[in-house]
């Protein structure tokens, strides 16, 4: 086994800060939807800190797509092109999570400092970071302030439509906040890819 | 014969004189109240004196011929100080001639048809405020027939109505009061009430402050009581915006009675709303579109579901070649004493729960409405699930609050995902457990990596 340095510091930063968000803002969310079924805290206070938190994720999101911006890292996040490769390293990764891993086989992705993520991580972020995510900052701004935005709204289907798809993107995460630690921890020991995430250096095998 | 020409000189005297006595004597009314006009104001035109000489009694009364009686008193100290004093009787009293006055009239009038007739009169002078009358929804009730709608007179005395005395004398004395009973009885208890009683009242409103004196409407039927609110709250959006999320937004959305009369029942109005013009959308005189759809659509009666909605829509975008029409949401109170016993502000509702939690109040009543072809509001009333149906979705898109109008299946994904979430890496991590247990077992498990190899470190940070 040796060491590569595969997360730089920005990219640490801000993964550790939207982690930290994403809880908030889930946790928040529930609690602004569900108030008087969940009571923890007034609604008042959880629309401020949904608010508050959320500008802080969007800030974050800039330091995520800067970073990677003018970045040589940005190469982590372009798309395999050719389908039928992606589709059989996504195979593959599948059947390994479905059923190698039972059986202890290594996993079919090494990481390297230029494709960190597997087949189906890769394709998974960049919908997340390139869609989801700039759809539910847009989707909150717009509900943070109705009338201001009033127009956007109306282009976008209204009111109703906005929140629909902010609340629909928020149950994908609500579900995602559970998985992504989870395979987190299948790393060769359960707490090496957390490590790593906040040293930099991956552990991968010669 | 001299003693017979004194003696008939002596009755002709006596006769004039009885004649003169009788005369004086059927005149002393008149003269008695003639100088008690002259003694009460002398400001009095000589020709509105000759008239009270008659009208100032308070026995002048004209039978009807619906068998009310009018009276045809005029009480001389309270014209002499109306601002019609200025005008005299003779110019709202033109077809009076004197010379036949009084002259029985061919026709007789009701009392009712009387006083309609007089609004024409007014309308000779005050042609502004007749026009702003004719668009209110008093006289939309007249036109209607209904015989309780208010003419000029029934909130001006014309004979001693006073520069804007009308509706800001003491708060008793408001016209409105004496068809809407109920409702002045609950604002003379509310905030504003009881600000108005006091004798420093500091200007506060009264019902025309707010409703309007002569163009009065619906309140529900536009933005003119936020505005009336406003005009004298001029902060209010800065000092809700201090605490209140979407403070503008609440403001567009819900009407300020909502929260600030909390006894009053709320409700969620859809309005049909025109995106094009950004105006609600308006019925056309004579062609009722709203009445005849939406029974069309509600056959049963039970309120419009969430498919009549959508052909409702579908309708009325296929009038509106150039634009969208779509639903606009609005809490608004119902109408009525509760809707006027606005509380002060300590009292208001503050607790965003009230709106914001599952089966709140004022979700639970919901109706589609359009502005009338006279501007009162046209209802249909709507099965309370429009609000949070998926289907809804599209035809209620203008309107959402949170948790209180939430989509149930929403929810169900939440719960199906928080569920996946959760399941997912226990069912996985039991399986791997399960298998390790059994490979081992079987000694076909490779062992667990060895950590003193790891060594070596690549960076090219």
């Amino acid at each position: 086994m040796h060491k590569i340095f595969v997360h730089p510091l920005p990219v640490r930063i801000w993964h550790w800060i939207n982690a930290f968000g994403f809880i908030t803002m889930i946790a928040s969310g529930i609690q602004i939807r569900y108030i008087g079924l969940i009571d923890v805290i007034s609604f008042k206070t959880a629309v401020d800190m949904h608010n508050f938190v959320g500008f802080v994720l969007i800030a974050n999101f800039f330091v995520w797509f800067l970073f990677y911006l003018f970045s040589d890292k940005i190469r982590v996040y372009l798309p395999e092109l050719r389908p039928m490769k992606h589709f059989i390293a996504s195979f593959r990764q599948m059947k390994y999570y479905g059923y190698g891993i039972f059986k202890g086989q290594t996993n079919p992705h090494q990481v390297s400092v230029y494709h960190k993520f597997n087949a189906l991580q890769s394709m998974t972020y960049q919908i997340v970071m390139l869609l989801l995510v700039p759809i539910q900052c847009v989707t909150g701004v717009l509900l943070w302030d109705v009338e201001r935005f009033q127009s956007a709204i109306t282009l976008t289907g209204g009111l109703r439509v906005v929140d629909t798809v902010h609340v629909l993107i928020f149950i994908f995460f609500a579900g995602f906040i559970f998985i992504h630690p989870y395979l987190a921890s299948l790393g060769h020991t359960w707490s090496a890819h957390f490590k790593a995430m906040i040293t930099g250096y991956e552990e991968v095998e010669d | 014969m001299i003693s017979f020409c004194t003696k008939l000189a002596v009755s002709a005297i006596v006769l004039r004189r009885a004649i003169l006595v009788g005369a004086a004597f059927a005149l002393l009314p008149s003269f008695l109240t003639l100088s008690l006009v002259l003694a009460e104001d002398s400001a009095l035109s000589k020709d509105s004196q000759v008239c009270l000489a008659c009208h100032g009694q308070s026995s002048m009364k004209k039978d009807m011929a619906d068998g009310e009686t009018l009276s045809l008193h005029i009480k001389g100290k309270a014209f002499a100080a109306s601002v019609h004093n200025a005008i005299g009787c003779s110019v709202c009293h033109a077809d009076i001639d004197l010379a036949k006055h009084p002259a029985p009239s061919k026709k007789k009038q009701t009392l009712r048809e009387y006083s309609i007739a007089r609004v024409e009169v007014c309308s000779q002078c005050h042609e502004d405020k007749a026009k702003l009358y004719e668009g209110s929804i008093h006289a939309s009730l007249v036109r209607a027939g209904n015989p309780m709608a208010p003419l000029c007179s029934d909130c001006h005395s014309p004979h001693a109505v006073l520069s804007k005395a009308a509706a800001s004398g003491p708060i008793d004395e408001v016209p409105c009061r004496n068809c809407h009973g109920a409702v002045f009885k609950a604002y003379a208890q509310s905030v504003h009430g009881l600000a108005r009683a006091k004798e420093s009242n500091g200007g506060a409103p009264i019902c025309a402050d707010c409703h309007r004196a002569h163009d009065v409407t619906a309140a529900s039927s536009g933005n003119q009581i936020k505005e009336a609110c406003l005009s004298c709250h001029s902060n209010a959006l800065q000092l809700h915006k201090r605490w209140l999320p979407n403070a503008a937004h609440h403001f567009e959305s819900v009407s300020c009675p909502a929260c600030h009369a909390p006894l009053a029942s709320r409700r969620v109005d859809l309005r049909l709303f025109d995106s094009n013009t950004k105006e609600r959308v308006r019925e056309k005189l004579g062609v009722p579109r709203f009445e005849n759809r939406t029974k069309l659509a509600d056959s049963k009666g039970q309120g419009l579901d969430t498919l009549a909605l959508q052909s409702l829509l579908k309708e009325f975008n296929r009038d509106n070649d150039e634009g969208d029409t779509i639903l606009r949401g609005r809490l608004e109170v119902d109408g009525g004493p509760e809707a006027h016993m606005l509380t002060e502000k300590g009292k208001a509702i503050k607790d965003c729960k009230a709106c914001h939690s599952e089966g709140a109040a004022p979700f639970q009543k919901v109706s589609i409405s359009i502005v009338g072809p006279d501007g009162r509001q046209l209802r249909h009333g709507a099965q309370q699930n429009v609000l949070q149906a998926p289907t809804s979705v599209d035809s209620v898109r203008g309107f959402y609050a949170i948790g209180g109008t939430r989509i149930k299946l929403l929810d169900i994904l939440l719960m199906l995902a928080l569920a996946s979430g959760v399941a997912v890496p226990i069912g996985h991590l039991s399986l791997k457990w399960l298998f390790r247990k059994y490979l081992l077992k079987s000694g076909k498990h490779p062992l667990p990596q060895d950590k003193s190899k790891v060594g070596s470190v690549t960076s090219d940070s």
